[in-house]
């Protein structure tokens, strides 16, 4: 570690600043969860003289952000399976095979995630509310999986066509069909670009508020963003308690986004064939 | 593999839970009540609920939250409504939204639910803001008011009594400031950010002065305007930061001890007097002050309970409008959760008055509350006028400009009423 | 390889006679139908919703064609919320871009001096990122906070600000505070992006430089810059498509305050729908949006299709 510190010095630094920049107000969240409700808005001193876990209890055990949590996990979970299995096949498509219209095609997946979910808000509850989706998981993972394929799209479309066409091509040649050459051959080397997106749709599902907000009416289906929402009273906004559900809420990610560190450097050193 | 357990996953949760859900509904007649988040203890209310529910064998009340945001709650209830199909018995609405929804046909009139003698019961303020046309279209739920907050400690050591004009507080909170010398100590904290708060007080300060935003002397409006930008740029009794204050705000600044005098809604009143709040006893409840020569003007506030006119359910969520606003349930509410009573009677009752003094201090002012302007275009005027009073709380236009385009504005979207072609335009 | 190559294989397989240009349509129809019932739809009905004039509190609804986009040329709030929209684009994605390359390359050369510290490296650049933006708002609301918030104590306490600023309330520093929240919260989605293209690119390709001679900056210009333009393409168009929406974390910064000037177009579109009520001239305002984002997306991809070309 000093030998990596010597050798790195200025990348340390640098290092260092940005984490302040990323960190900062994470942790000032985190000093914020931990006050007692008096000392909230009582600066100096940055260190707490007290510290309390009334918050967290309050979080945890007094609300419905638990299941609310377990809602979240589900509806990201399977918004990012669909995004990713449906996207990744059209991905290939307009990668690899002949079919026509591509750059439309392109075009109309930017064109759908171009338009203001605003807009799209109210007619899209319409729409949910006949199918008989109201208020269920899958309304919002369904609607979550939809808005985020564009951007699977793009991104998987752009890490196939980097992958070299003479692998799909000799797969062919032995035999494979497409779908097994993409299945055996290509999603394998793909897996970098899979995880990348697959973390943007997760991450995407996790924070998305305004539809899962609309679509949703009840603790089995709250969203933990909309959870959060649900804190402050009329007036009152309790500050304490909004920073620990703030805490709890990002962990999942902040611990997703490290397992999927492994898979993005794991694909990197599996999937290093080069044209 | 991953992705058939994700699926698996998928398909047995959210449709478990639907069907779980819709077996439950066919059990009995269910009633869906929906309201923003409620302060305090969300358990007091469900237990009222299931106090009904027990008188009604079969009936079964479910609750669905909204985020006590307004604005979230407005657009929720906007896009259920119209076209007819909300998918609620029972809603909780702001007392501005009253007009506009039953002048949309959204929600049904709920005269048999309030006799007109019954009405008297009530503060005056919220049931006009209730009676669209004549007829009664919400029931008061409960009620709002902005007052004046003071610390009286300050005051005593001083030597000042409270002020009862503006000018007055203008005046006792500079002598204070120099008096006090403390760099962190502000005279007077107010809701300044561009939000439904800013019209509130806005029209607070200029009804006050026998004017009003958009109708009314001119001279005299103008005049508000400039005494509220003046407490920042001339008097210096309010910090800058107000221009981007809501009520958490100005609490937490006067709830540190850092401000002489609040404008704010009751609610702070039991946060003050907190355990270990360094203001605890030392702060004091007044009207608002006016302009010499006329009346204190505070602005109402509170939510009411209405029904959607497509309900299937009329006659039940009629009976539960009427028991929530019974007086008994109202002691309830007022007592459990520190919400202040529709009912003007419950302000004589010992028990809540011993728990709850404040309510003595409120009753004055409840009764002489006035509603934002009564209109199906509240909404409408409030949107094209906020900016124009932030603007000039800020410094970024004169009060004579603002005044100037307001009072234009408004007279478009009243005026085109039945032609409404242009209510976009600026 | 040739169309008789291709015939052979599917003698070959015997079994499946689907020609590749079916597989296409195969693996490509699930995402038509998901998005053509879930997104397209919805947008249909918006932009049909848009040629109307809705006013339920007016009892209202009819035809009018484009009357309302009409409208939109005289409407100086919109104009005005047009050019504070611009402005914030311009300038957090911008920000973005960059500090994503910086926080990319940082990165990517950590993980060439390896280091057990690289991973939570990775989830610290990403942890701004995986907080909803509602909450995110909200720490940076308290962030700003002019009395009580962080940011003026440490400003004051070392020295660089004598008073207290005010980050929010004052009209010349609330659109600019709004475009640190965003370009905090949103830098690690350009960063990652741009780290995934950077491990694309072929190290040979370095180490053929080097041995010409070329620097550090003479490789990064001519080897990593030009491959990873469709990456940085990418992070433009889906960056700038959601900077001109974006509505939750300005919205609840300021609500749109003080004195309008951080009324984005999505904030105006909101109050117009949800607020007044304007169904039809909100759904106008929405379009409107969309044609911008449109616009610039056009440009970044006329702009930088040489490049991609080029390198592709």
């Amino acid at each position: 570690m000093m030998m990596w510190f010597r050798t790195h010095g200025l990348t340390a630094c640098v290092l260092l600043l940005v984490g302040l920049f990323c960190l900062g107000p994470v942790l000032w969240q985190a000093v914020t969860s931990l006050k007692p409700d008096q000392d909230l808005v009582r600066l100096p001193p940055l260190i707490p003289e007290r510290v309390t876990g009334v918050h967290y209890d309050r979080v945890l055990l007094q609300s419905s952000l638990p299941r609310s949590l377990a809602n979240s996990v589900v509806v990201a979970a399977s918004a990012t399976v669909t995004a990713i299995v449906v996207g990744s096949f059209c991905a290939f498509a307009l990668a690899r095979l002949p079919i026509a219209g591509k750059s439309v095609i392109l075009g109309v997946a930017l064109v759908t995630s171009m338009f203001p979910p605003i807009a799209v808000i109210s007619p899209l509850y319409l729409l949910m509310r006949e199918l008989g989706l109201r208020d269920t998981l899958v309304a919002v993972g369904l609607t979550h999986a939809v808005y985020s394929l564009p951007l699977a799209v793009w991104l998987l479309t752009s890490f196939f066509q980097q992958l070299p066409k003479e692998l799909y091509q000799a797969a062919r040649i032995d035999g494979c069909t497409p779908l097994q050459a993409l299945l055996t051959i290509i999603l394998p080397l793909a897996r970098p670009g899979l995880a990348v997106a697959a973390l943007l749709v997760f991450i995407y599902s996790w924070n998305e508020f305004m539809f899962a907000l609309t679509l949703t009416a009840s603790d089995t289906t709250r969203t933990a963003p909309v959870a959060v929402a649900l804190f402050p009273g009329l007036y009152e906004i309790p500050w304490g308690d909004l920073a620990a559900a703030s805490l709890v809420v990002t962990l999942p990610v902040a611990g997703l986004a490290l397992a999927f560190q492994r898979h993005i450097i794991a694909g990197l050193t599996a999937g290093s064939v080069k044209g | 593999m991953i992705i058939g357990a994700f699926f698996l996953l998928w398909v047995s949760t959210t449709f478990g839970c639907t069907q779980a859900g819709e077996g439950t509904d066919r059990a009995s007649t269910t009633v869906v009540f929906k309201h923003g988040k409620l302060s305090g203890d969300g358990r007091v209310l469900s237990d009222l609920l299931r106090d009904f529910e027990r008188r009604h064998p079969g009936l079964l009340i479910r609750e669905e939250l909204l985020p006590a945001d307004s604005d979230r709650q407005h657009q929720y209830y906007a896009m259920n409504l119209d076209g007819g199909k909300a998918p609620f018995d029972l809603l909780a609405i702001d007392t501005i939204w009253a007009q506009e929804f039953a002048k949309a046909g959204w929600i049904a009139p709920l005269d048999e639910v309030l006799t007109p003698t019954e009405r008297e019961d009530f503060f005056p303020g919220p049931i006009e803001a209730a009676t669209f046309q004549g007829r009664l279209y919400a029931v008061p739920w409960y009620v709002d008011a902005g007052v004046l907050y003071y610390r009286r400690d300050l005051l005593d050591r001083h030597g000042f009594e409270p002020p009862h004009t503006w000018p007055e507080l203008a005046r006792i909170a500079k002598l204070v400031l120099d008096g006090e010398q403390d760099s962190k100590l502000a005279g007077f904290v107010w809701q300044g950010k561009q939000y439904e708060g800013l019209m509130c007080v806005a029209l607070e300060v200029l009804r006050s002065n026998g004017t009003d935003l958009w109708s009314g002397d001119r001279d005299r409006a103008e005049y508000g305007l400039r005494f509220l930008r003046e407490t920042i740029a001339t008097h210096g009794i309010t910090p800058l930061s107000t221009s981007m204050a809501d009520e958490e705000s100005t609490r937490w600044i006067f709830g540190e001890g850092h401000a002489l005098f609040m404008r704010n809604w009751p609610y702070a009143w039991s946060m003050l007097q907190q355990e270990g709040s360094p203001v605890r006893g030392k702060v004091g409840v007044i009207p608002l002050p006016a302009f010499p020569g006329f009346r204190s003007a505070p602005v109402l506030g509170g939510w009411m309970l209405a029904m959607p006119n497509n309900s299937t359910q009329q006659e039940i969520v009629r009976e539960l409008i009427s028991f929530l606003t019974s007086p008994d349930t109202q002691h309830r509410i007022a007592m459990e959760l520190g919400y202040n009573p529709v009912r003007r009677a419950l302000y004589t009752d010992e028990s809540l008055l011993e728990l709850r003094p404040l309510l003595k201090d409120l009753y004055p002012i409840l009764l002489g509350a006035k509603p934002r302007p009564v209109t199906p275009y509240y909404l409408l005027v409030s949107q094209a006028v906020q900016p124009e009073v932030s603007a000039v709380v800020v410094g970024r236009r004169s009060p004579a400009e603002a005044l100037g385009i307001i009072r234009r504005r408004v007279e478009q979207i009243m005026g085109e009423q039945t032609s409404p072609a242009r209510l976009g335009r600026s | 390889m040739t169309e008789r190559s291709l015939a052979e294989i599917k003698k070959q397989n015997g079994t499946i006679h689907l020609s590749e240009r079916a597989w296409g349509y195969l693996f490509a129809g699930p995402a038509f139908i998901l998005v053509g019932l879930i997104a397209l739809a919805p947008i249909t009905a918006a932009l049909w919703l848009s040629l109307r004039q809705q006013l339920p509190i007016f009892g209202i609804d009819a035809f009018v064609g484009f009357q309302n986009y009409l409208q939109l040329f005289e409407d100086d709030r919109f104009w005005a919320a047009c050019r504070t929209t611009l402005y914030f684009t311009v300038l957090s994605v911008s920000a973005e871009l960059l500090l994503g390359f910086g926080f990319a390359l940082l990165l990517s050369r950590l993980s060439d001096g390896g280091g057990g510290g690289l991973r939570w490296a990775h989830v610290m650049i990403i942890l701004p990122w995986a907080i909803p933006t509602v909450v995110s708002a909200q720490i940076w609301a308290w962030l700003y906070q002019p009395d009580y918030g962080l940011l003026n104590y440490l400003l004051y306490a070392a020295g660089i600000t004598e008073g207290r600023i005010d980050w929010l309330g004052d009209p010349d520093w609330a659109i600019h505070a709004a475009v640190v929240m965003d370009v905090w919260k949103t830098t690690p989605f350009a960063a990652l992006l741009l780290l995934a293209g950077l491990k694309t690119v072929p190290q040979e390709l370095y180490a053929a430089a080097r041995v010409d001679g070329a620097g550090t900056w003479e490789q990064f210009r001519r080897i990593t810059l030009p491959l990873l333009m469709p990456v940085v393409l990418i992070v433009l168009v889906f960056r700038t498509m959601d900077a001109v929406r974006v509505f939750d974390a300005v919205f609840v910064l300021t609500g749109g305050g003080p004195g309008n000037s951080t009324e984005t177009l999505s904030i105006y579109a909101y109050k117009t729908l949800f607020q007044t009520l304007q169904f039809g001239y909100g759904s106008a305002l929405a379009t409107a949006m969309f044609v911008l984002a449109a616009l610039l997306s056009l440009l970044y991809v006329l702009l930088l299709r040489r490049h991609v070309q080029e390198s592709a």
